[in-house]
């Protein structure tokens, strides 16, 4: 079974994409913060084989920050160099995209299309054997 | 012998009391004149005539002559060679007074036809120390009328006039440099005080062309390339055409504003002398008299003034000092002007980055909350449609999913009230303070006792939509509460302002840091969390921005949030209530502010009112008012009490906030009518109309 950590500070987003995530067959752990979103990877970090994070979010300090999912991607990818991370935002920002490649996500997804996502992460999963 | 003594005693006493009178006279256009005047009639001449020697100390021109024939020769320009045959060329250029008669051996013949009856003359040299300045002549139509030893009385006399006329002339310069110092002090004092380039220099040289009676004034401004001093303001009509042809002049060339520039420092040309100049300005064709200078500020050659006289030798060396001081306010003038241009050149470049940036902000953040809130909407429909299609329907993820459409709605809802609702039409009116204020605490649910008021007498009244202000006063009210204000204090006081209310609402939360305080009013900003639209604070500043009134905002991290409003002030007046046909009226509300005014207003009329809030015991009353805000009873509980006593059909909702899904809600409860609170005599005798 496929494991997505799943941060989002969007209550409705994070419940929703869980849903689409859960009907394409992954198991989803969930996290609406920074901070949260590393607990919950350290302490399942053996079974987590992708993340999805949101771009802006509550950061590490718990308050909002631009750009805080590139923090926790870096954080992530420190305990786990391995591991696929989505970068998720609500608008196109080719500079965040850039950060987000450069600071070492797989892709970076702008939310609309979930179908998409799902996909994507299929894919990644795939290249990452 | 006797005869002789008694007229030269005569002649004495004569000079003495000429020299008196003249040594008395300080303007020198006077002097000359009354001169020659005082001479003829102490002494009995036919004619007395100044001479003043030119520049070129080779003509004596005569300068004051008595009578018509004195006038008709100045007229003539009259002059005489210095040293040659006439008596006043001889007597200046041997420094000695000169007799000539037309009897004896020496006989002269006479022959000025202006001066037909002269029959002796006396040619007396003007000396001031070493140097002549002129001749005195003085004639008589006696043959023989003067004797040697009168040169040395006359002489006498004539010495006290030269000095007469020295002092004169020291007098007119002195009066001259006072007058020029008096301009120089106008001028400075009056283009110091003008701060706009574009005014400061028309005004300048219409300012130095007025204090100083010119013909003309000019102010030119070195380019950008520094190569020409472009004419910037120019006096009258040849300025302005010189202006509008666009008229420079090389820097370092034969001009005297291009030399003036280059040397950074004052020249002066004029059409007279060995040094003439001839002006041939088209635009100016009675210069007679030019200066340039320079217009130094900090070191720096900044451009140059031009002032010309249509008088010859208007300008001397000594006036470069006076006018230089001119040159000074002027260059110090035209720097604060320029740098109150770059400065409000670089507050408007400040301003549009600040626009710019508050717009991108305001952007990106209404797409990022925008994004957020309507995303769950299209994928939970979309996720909803795959189920469906696919005949995997669960109730109970179904039930979730609507709920989830259902908030991200309301949510969005909440935007639109926000936003359309600061923007909705105001219509302001005489409202009280106290009451919106409460009205608004109440629907935010802020607690009684965290709420001070201190409402001055005189500030009781505001102009405003109630409506709106409430929006506007509920969202300040909002935010206190969600910073973990523990007291907010408001109080309300006249602004030193005229026709102004000072508002100030203070809390003890937990403040802002600066960053957030500079974003503050942009729309969609927020701190709280995704659940706020970050709209509280641009909705209550576009609400006080309609109402004619101003906000602002100060805050300090972990020392709380102050909000400083400006509103315009209201005042009670004592209108006469018309209370119709409603005899009693029983109010339903709690013991507030509100009521007391109320109560006040019907106080006088013959309406009978009842206040009470009891729910089990309504007293008579031919309608009854029910404050829609009351804290002591629930609403609904209250109208339901009314419906089940039959009540609710004479009852009217008075709301401080009217808002028109709860208008339906109370008219379906049967409600008479819901409307908005009055504040003034004219709204009570509406209502009850």
């Amino acid at each position: 079974m496929t494991t997505v950590l799943l941060v989002d500070d969007e209550k409705l987003i994070l419940r929703s994409l869980e849903k689409t995530l859960l009907r394409a067959g992954f198991d989803v752990l969930s996290a609406s913060d920074c901070k949260s979103g590393r607990g919950v990877f350290t302490r399942n970090m053996n079974v987590i084989n992708i993340a999805v994070l949101d771009l802006n979010m509550p950061g590490f300090d718990g308050l909002p920050k631009s750009g805080a999912g590139l923090d926790l991607l870096a954080d992530l990818k420190k305990q786990k160099p391995s591991l696929p991370v989505v970068i998720l935002t609500a608008y196109d920002e080719v500079t965040k995209a850039k950060d987000a490649v450069s600071g070492g996500a797989s892709a970076f997804f702008v939310k609309g299309r979930e179908q998409g996502l799902v996909e994507l992460i299929l894919r990644l999963l795939k290249v990452a054997g | 012998m006797t005869n002789d003594i008694q007229r030269h005693a005569i002649l004495l006493k004569a000079a003495a009391r000429a020299a008196k009178n003249i040594t008395t006279i300080l303007d020198p256009y006077e002097l000359l004149q009354r001169t020659v005047d005082i001479i003829c009639d102490e002494f009995g001449f036919y004619y007395a005539g100044v001479f003043f020697l030119d520049e070129a100390k080779e003509y004596a021109i005569l300068k004051a002559g008595r009578g018509e024939a004195g006038r008709e020769m100045i007229n003539a320009q009259h002059k005489l060679a210095v040293g040659g045959n006439s008596m006043i060329g001889a007597s200046i250029a041997n420094r000695q007074g000169r007799i000539a008669l037309d009897v004896g051996a020496e006989a002269i013949f006479f022959e000025n036809p202006h001066l037909p009856k002269t029959r002796s003359e006396m040619a007396l040299p003007l000396i001031v120390g070493d140097d002549v300045i002129g001749a005195l002549t003085v004639q008589s139509m006696e043959e023989s009328a003067f004797h040697d030893e009168d040169i040395d009385a006359l002489q006498t006399m004539a010495d006290q006039l030269a000095i007469a006329i020295q002092n004169s002339n020291l007098h007119r310069q002195a009066e001259r440099r006072s007058r020029l110092l008096k301009a120089a002090n106008r001028v400075g004092k009056d283009v110091t005080s003008i701060l706009d380039l574009e005014k400061l220099l028309p005004q300048t040289v219409n300012i130095i062309c007025e204090s100083y009676g010119l013909y003309y004034a000019g102010v030119f401004l070195i380019d950008g390339s520094g190569e020409y001093a472009v004419l910037r303001a120019g006096y009258g009509k040849a300025g302005r055409a010189m202006v509008a042809d666009g008229h420079k002049l090389k820097i370092g060339t034969d001009s005297m504003i291009g030399a003036c520039i280059s040397m950074s420092e004052a020249r002066i040309a004029l059409d007279v002398g060995e040094e003439r100049v001839h002006f041939k300005n088209p635009y100016l064709p009675h210069t007679r008299s030019e200066m340039a200078l320079p217009l130094v500020y900090g070191g720096r050659v900044m451009g140059a003034v031009t002032i010309q006289s249509s008088e010859e030798r208007a300008f001397n060396e000594d006036d470069i000092t006076t006018l230089s001081t001119m040159a000074e306010h002027l260059a110090v003038a035209i720097n604060n002007a320029r740098l109150i241009d770059e400065l409000r050149d670089a507050n408007a470049e400040i301003l549009r980055n600040k626009v710019f940036e508050a717009l991108t902000s305001a952007s990106t953040e209404a797409i990022h909350w925008i994004g957020n809130k309507t995303l769950p909407i299209s994928l939970t429909i979309a996720r909803l449609h795959d189920e469906i299609v696919d005949g995997k329907v669960d109730l109970e993820s179904l039930k979730e999913d609507l709920d989830m459409i259902s908030e991200s709605a309301a949510l969005i809802i909440q935007v639109k009230e926000q936003l359309i609702g600061a923007v909705r039409e105001q219509k302001p009116r005489l409202v009280l303070f106290a009451d919106v204020l409460q009205t608004a605490a109440h629907q935010r649910g802020i607690p009684e006792k965290a709420l001070k008021m201190e409402i001055d007498l005189e500030a009781a009244y505001v102009i405003a939509d109630s409506t709106q202000l409430v929006r506007a006063l509920g969202n300040i009210l909002q935010n206190a509460a969600e910073a973990g204000a523990k007291s907010i204090k408001v109080s309300v006081q006249p602004s030193e302002e005229h026709g102004l209310l000072k508002i100030i609402i203070e809390d003890d939360g937990a403040g802002m840091e600066n960053d957030v305080l500079s974003k503050a009013w942009s729309p969609f900003f927020t701190t709280r969390g995704v659940e706020h639209h970050g709209l509280g604070l641009p909705a209550a500043l576009h609400v006080i921005s309609q109402s004619q009134g101003r906000i602002a905002l100060f805050s300090e991290k972990d020392k709380g949030t102050t909000v400083v409003m400006f509103m315009p002030r209201g005042s009670a007046n004592d209108e006469p209530i018309e209370a119709g046909r409603v005899k009693s009226i029983l109010l339903i509300d709690d013991k507030d502010d509100w009521a007391a005014l109320f109560a006040n207003l019907l106080k006088g009329t013959k309406v009978k009112l009842t206040q009470s809030t009891d729910l089990k015991n309504f007293p008579a009353a031919d309608l009854i008012l029910v404050d829609e805000h009351i804290k002591s009873i629930p609403l609904l509980e209250l109208l339901t009490a009314l419906s089940k006593t039959g009540l609710v059909s004479k009852t009217v909702i008075l709301s401080a906030a009217i808002n028109p899904e709860r208008v339906t809600q109370f008219l379906r409860h049967g409600a008479l009518d819901v409307t908005l609170k009055p504040y003034s005599a004219r709204e009570v005798s509406e209502l009850l109309k």
